[in-house]
């Protein structure tokens, strides 16, 4: 089976004034078709970079360096062409935000840049035709009264609203893969276990794979099929949900595992900084499949 | 939009403003039809009513050469509004898009774009267009050329710096996943949230360059006689103060009306526009 996604020793690096910073180290992770992975690590790990260098976004911005082989579906990421890259972008792969009201932009209403969305996938479609099936797809995502949510503006509704008319949107065009960068992070618990619920179904429904990045390591055990760890720019472990969880190989998984906070009480573990034992090799529990 | 109509004619301050404005407007679109005496707009000679005092048959009373003051207002508006909507009409659009691509390029092109402009604003505006009226012939088409001059690069600026922090909204970014090009980003998600500054900015505008413009006629580089003008009217007026006060006070008090006005609305946008974002 082709992997959706499929990274290989990536380095990415920033030219500045005091010299040249490498900020991811050589990392490797691939995805494979309706896949769930999650990558997991603390702020500033290179989650959110990794995601901006698949969809191309990162390789525009003046001094970073990237290196590394980069395939998506058939493509060669590599050697595609901004253009053509552009194209695939918001087709056949799409991206969630955290903040998913600031997602949107705050003069037009939800149905225009619905509407933007959707003929960028399919073949010319007409108004009335691109809002009825905005208003099908805004009641895929439990959204009962998709008329007024499609004339309502961004800020006229609430944030579990917005980010539900995002995902539906993300998942307009049928995308081979779903990049959702900490969804929901901006909303409150109880609205994010909704939305998550949500992204799950449609994703299995529409069969798309689906890159999940997060610190919240509670979500990550109940959504991903796989995780891969970031720490500093490397991967320092891999491997199915249940494996990594039940048997922690890496000092730094383990410590990250500690500092969750758990209901019942019992304080935050203090976790250093950085220990050397952070560096060491990465822990690989092989392939779920 | 018809929100910021009903908060705008609810506030007695800016429903001041938008009955002045709307006054000076009727003024001059129907001044053919409102004005007493319309030929005196031109080179006419009356001695037998020259400078008197306001009276039943001339309003305002009349100047030096015996022209119907309230006339030669009402032909003045319609030559400074004209100004100010040419003016704003092409100093903005060069204004904005300046602006925009600056702001959203960055780099060279912000480097370029934005230095230019600093160099039209470190020139006094009023200085710049003395010189360009210096250098030109005195006439209303290098006046409105000398004060778009001057215009565009506040236009840039303020863009510029709307631009600049919009880009790094959420929903450029989620733009750029989808895969928009950079022309649908600066036109379609930036420039839209750029308009209610530019638009508070403009109408605050029509009453500083109907200023300018008077200033400039004052000098005696604007509009020339027998063209009516605000300016040169007060400038003419102001040798015969305080005897014949009705040649400087009523031009001045049409300059403060339409100004006034102006600015009431602009400053009631500003709030309502500035409460939305």
């Amino acid at each position: 089976m082709t992997p959706v996604l499929a990274i290989e020793n990536l380095h990415l690096g920033f030219k500045g004034y005091t010299g040249y910073t490498e900020v991811l180290h050589g990392i490797s992770l691939s995805i494979n078709p309706a896949e769930r992975v999650a990558l997991v690590g603390e702020s500033g790990s290179g989650k959110s970079v990794t995601a901006r260098i698949i969809l191309g976004l990162l390789q525009e911005v003046r001094g970073a360096t990237i290196r590394g082989e980069l395939r998506f579906l058939q493509h060669d990421l590599n050697s595609i062409g901004t253009k053509h890259w552009r194209d695939l972008r918001g087709t056949r792969m799409s991206m969630i935000f955290q903040d998913p009201t600031s997602a949107l932009n705050p003069v037009f209403t939800v149905g225009v840049q619905f509407i933007e969305v959707l003929r960028r996938g399919s073949a010319p479609l007409s108004e009335a035709a691109a809002l009825s099936r905005a208003s099908a797809l805004l009641q895929s995502v439990s959204i009962n009264d998709p008329e007024r949510v499609l004339q309502a503006y961004p800020f006229q509704l609430s944030g579990g609203m917005n980010q539900r008319v995002m995902i539906a949107m993300a998942l307009a065009n049928n995308p081979a893969l779903l990049i959702a960068d900490e969804p929901g992070t901006a909303l409150d618990v109880t609205v994010q276990a909704q939305t998550l619920d949500l992204m799950n179904q449609l994703v299995a429904s529409h069969n798309t794979a689906m890159l999940f990045i997060s610190h919240n390591l509670g979500v990550v055990r109940e959504f991903a099929d796989r995780i891969y760890v970031i720490y500093r720019g490397r991967i320092v472990e891999q491997g199915p949900t249940a494996a990594v969880f039940n048997d922690p190989g890496h000092p730094y998984t383990r410590a990250l595992m500690a500092a969750v906070p758990r209901i019942t009480g019992g304080g935050i573990a203090d976790i250093p900084d950085t220990s050397d034992e952070f560096l060491q090799p990465c822990v690989n529990h092989g392939s779920a499949l | 939009m018809k929100r910021t109509l009903i908060i705008l004619l609810r506030n007695p301050l800016s429903l001041l403003g938008v009955l002045l404005v709307l006054m000076v407007i009727v003024l001059a679109v129907f001044a053919d039809f409102i004005a007493p005496f319309p030929d005196h707009k031109g080179a006419v000679v009356d001695f037998v009513y020259f400078n008197q005092a306001p009276s039943d048959r001339n309003l305002m009373g009349t100047d030096l050469v015996g022209r119907d003051l309230f006339s030669r207002i009402i032909y003045a508006y319609r030559i400074s509004l004209m100004l100010g909507v040419v003016v704003l009409v092409i100093s903005v659009p060069i204004g904005v898009l300046a602006g925009l691509f600056a702001g959203y390029r960055g780099g060279k092109t912000e480097f370029v774009l934005m230095r230019l402009t600093d160099v039209f604003l470190s020139i006094p505006p009023l200085v710049l267009a003395i010189a360009m009226m210096g250098v030109l012939e005195p006439t209303l088409l290098n006046a409105m050329l000398a004060v778009t001059a001057m215009w565009w690069p506040w236009y840039a600026r303020l863009v510029y710096n709307v631009a600049r922090s919009e880009r790094e909204e959420g929903y450029v970014l989620a733009a750029e996943v989808i895969g928009a090009s950079q022309w649908h980003i600066c036109f379609r998600e930036i420039l839209p949230n750029c308009l209610p500054a530019v638009i508070t900015k403009m109408t605050l505008d029509m009453g500083f360059v109907i200023i300018i413009a008077s200033s400039l006629s004052f000098l005696g580089l604007g509009v020339q006689p027998p063209t009516p003008d605000l300016g040169s009217m007060v400038a003419e007026g102001a040798r015969y103060l305080p005897d014949s006060w009705w040649l400087t006070v009523f031009p001045g008090l049409a300059i403060l009306v339409a100004v006034f006005g102006f600015n009431l609305i602009g400053d009631a946008l500003r709030e309502i526009l500035g409460a939305e974002q």
